[in-house]
């Protein structure tokens, strides 16, 4: 592994003599719309361009997960699986048109996670490239139903009912270079309805407003205390209601996540949520309702573990600074199967989920290069020796 | 007065860009033909859509399948960032005024194209429009599968599908855009109906042997489509012609009074042909100012815009072209009276 890390960053200007080839796959990927269970046009072009690229094998698994094998040079090592997410948060399912400057390429989705879609479809020409052949498969992963309501749906079918075992994962996202995730949070994400009924005989005015009472859902939930230990916060991120300035809002609505080092901990704040809805659906006499979206049990891989360990060497290796921070997202079922994998950014960017969202393109090879090196990194073994509790 | 058409032609020479999908079978036949092949992309203040134009047909035909030789931009003098972006992209880019530069510099599209002509290398040239938002590979193979896999093909022209709703979850492609319907269509109509065939004759997408280009003039403006399609029926006939149906393109849209001058431009450069063609008599010159009216402070004021309609010679007449290609100007001459 020592000598390959010294050939790590002559890596770098090979990569980006393949620039046309790895911007044209994010765009031709990127500007196909993906919507969360919308992903069928994608996941086409996905496998499409694997098949261009001479991968062994392109198919599909059991959920519609499109994924390419790239076979290795030993049939008794298990694979290697490298994935990244297909859906985007754009959601409107029509044409997107990128816009791409001297460094930079613009356009909705592009962070999340045109980026990640478009290097793992650009691995096999850059393997080519590097000259390399690996002891596993390399599995190239691009899976649906990944965010919000997708709830992992995809990931969590693909390593379930993966035939052998995994020797270890690595997650791709758009940005942000530098970012070594190796632990996930118990997290709960729900939503809170209220709705206010169209009852005849009452006067308008003395209706309740959606709006207050979510209101008011806000102040409680926030008045509940949050432990220090384990580590634990809650995060409204979203709200909506209403139709008019003028008029009493008859809907509305807040998202809301729960992280936690603990899960226990995490369901024991939904309990006292549930206890809050329960409480003003009484106390208001309206119809307040609340849904788990998703949930993630908390998991994690220790600092020591050698492919944390190798990961950040890589990484440094390459002159980037790592940053570790938990994240709600494929790795946590990675970790929840008891495979080992990290998630790695690619490159900077800006506008994360807005229509001009802004990637940084001469980051991007050093971000390719640290992925080749943490493949190197699980091919050579550092995945096989400590198994995850 | 009905004519008579040949009708075989839309069926024989009209393809799909998906019958020439099979990459390495077009790099076969270009190595076996021994032919050079030139992609042209004439700018004016593209700076959002030329980065992408470049990178993705360098990605797919010259990297990936050796299609093209070389990628050109010849710029009008965009005041925006297109050729800075251009040139960090890896394409030759030249200014048009700086080529052949002892002639009248004019400025245009057709210019632009003209002037490729004597830059470029190949065999066989591509021009692409350089405000495709949707670009996509298919724009430029599309165009050169009937080039090279048919000996008879000379020049191909791309059209769209631009669907509209014939019925619920029913769609289809229909002709042209405006100013191809209400212009063009018509005149084709009148004098020369074989074109109308031609299924959307203003299409900034063509491909063409340089012995074709290069023997026809050039109109400066927004005319050179329209007179492209003539001279090259006139010359050869509708069967060196083909089009490709290159799927959907999505572009910045013109609005009416950008349009208004566009058909301007065409309708005198389409009088100018029948009159050197003897087909219709003009007892006075054509003016050359379009004139727009816009309502200010309730008063019409007139926008008027000179649009003179120049046009450049077959580029095989010009000295310095024919003596970097070593073309004998004897010969030529000799032919072209003949």
């Amino acid at each position: 592994m020592d000598n390959f890390l010294k050939q790590l960053p002559g890596f770098v200007n090979e990569i980006k003599t393949l620039k046309e080839i790895i911007i044209t796959n994010i765009v031709l990927i990127g500007q196909t719309p993906a919507p969360t269970f919308r992903e069928k046009r994608r996941s086409k072009i996905f496998m499409e361009r694997l098949a261009e690229f001479q991968v062994d094998e392109v198919t599909t698994d059991g959920y519609r997960n499109p994924i390419g094998i790239i076979r290795g040079t030993d049939a008794g090592k298990p694979p290697i699986f490298v994935h990244a997410h297909l859906d985007t948060f754009h959601e409107k399912d029509q044409a997107i048109n990128y816009v791409i400057k001297k460094n930079t390429i613009t356009g909705p989705g592009i962070l999340d996670n045109s980026i990640g879609v478009g290097v793992l479809t650009s691995l096999p020409a850059i393997f080519k490239k590097l000259d390399l052949r690996f002891e596993s498969d390399i599995v190239l992963a691009g899976t649906i139903q990944s965010i919000g309501k997708g709830n992992l749906r995809g990931v969590r079918h693909l390593l379930k009912t993966w035939p052998t075992p995994i020797r270890g994962g690595i997650c791709i996202e758009g940005i942000e270079l530098g970012r070594l995730n190796y632990y996930s949070d118990g997290m709960i994400r729900g939503e809170i309805g209220c709705s206010i009924s169209d009852e005849r005989g009452k006067l308008e005015e003395y209706k309740p407003n959606a709006i207050i009472i979510l209101n008011e859902v806000i102040n409680q939930i926030m008045s509940l205390s949050m432990p220090q230990r384990p580590r634990s916060r809650i995060v409204i991120g979203k709200i909506s209601g209403g139709a008019n300035h003028g008029k009493i809002a008859h809907e509305g609505g807040i998202g809301f996540e729960i992280h936690s080092d603990s899960y226990k901990m995490v369901k024991k704040i939904f309990g006292d949520i549930r206890d809050i809805i329960e409480g003003l659906n009484h106390e208001y006499e309206v119809d307040l309702n609340l849904r788990t979206i998703s949930n993630l049990r908390a998991s994690r891989l220790n600092y020591t573990h050698p492919l944390v360990k190798n990961a950040a060497a890589v990484l440094e290796t390459l002159g980037i600074k790592p940053f570790s921070k938990s994240t709600e997202s494929a790795l946590s079922i990675f970790l929840s199967n008891k495979i080992p994998a990290v998630t790695l950014g690619i490159t900077h960017g800006v506008g994360h989920y807005k229509e001009k969202a802004t990637m940084e393109i001469e980051p991007m090879y050093q971000g390719i290069a640290q992925i080749v090196g943490v493949i190197k990194a699980i091919d050579s073994g550092v995945c096989d020796e400590q198994q995850l509790a | 007065m009905g004519c008579v058409m040949n009708n075989n032609w839309l069926e024989k020479n009209t393809f799909h860009y998906s019958d020439f999908k099979d990459l390495g079978r077009l790099v076969e036949e270009k190595a076996k033909k021994n032919l050079k092949i030139s992609l042209c992309l004439p700018t004016l203040n593209e700076e959002k859509t030329i980065a992408k134009e470049i990178i993705i047909l360098k990605s797919e035909l010259m990297t990936r399948y050796p299609l093209l030789d070389e990628i050109v931009v010849v710029d009008s003098g965009s005041t925006d960032k297109t050729t800075e972006i251009a040139r960090a992209y890896d394409a030759d880019v030249y200014d048009a005024a700086e080529i052949l530069p002892h002639l009248e510099p004019f400025k245009g599209k057709g210019e632009n194209l003209w002037k490729a002509l004597y830059i470029t290398q190949g065999d066989i040239i591509i021009y692409l429009d350089a405000d495709i938002k949707n670009i996509h590979h298919r724009f430029a193979y599309g165009l050169l599968g009937p080039l090279l896999m048919d000996d008879h093909i000379k020049f191909v022209k791309a059209f769209y599908d631009r669907p509209i709703s014939i019925g619920k979850n029913k769609m289809r492609p229909t002709g042209g855009g405006r100013v191809t319907e209400l212009v063009i269509r018509p005149l084709f109509s009148l004098f020369f109906p074989e074109l109308t065939q031609l299924l959307q004759p203003l299409s900034g997408e063509y491909a063409g042997f340089r012995e074709v280009f290069e023997r026809i003039p050039f109109p400066i403006g927004y005319g050179v489509e329209t007179s492209m399609n003539m001279d090259i029926y006139e010359k050869w006939g509708l069967d060196v012609i083909a089009q490709v149906d290159l799927d959907r393109r999505i572009h910045r849209n013109q609005d009416t009074k950008a349009l208004g001058r566009m058909a301007f431009s065409i309708l005198k450069t389409f009088i100018n042909r029948k009159v050197r063609l003897g087909l219709i008599d003009l007892r006075d010159e054509l003016f050359d100012e379009m004139i727009q009216y816009n309502l200010v402070n309730n008063k019409y004021q007139a926008d008027i815009y000179k649009i003179e309609g120049h046009e450049r010679p077959p580029i095989i007449e010009i000295p310095e072209y024919c003596e970097k290609f070593k073309i004998d100007q004897e010969h030529i001459q000799k032919l072209q009276e003949a």
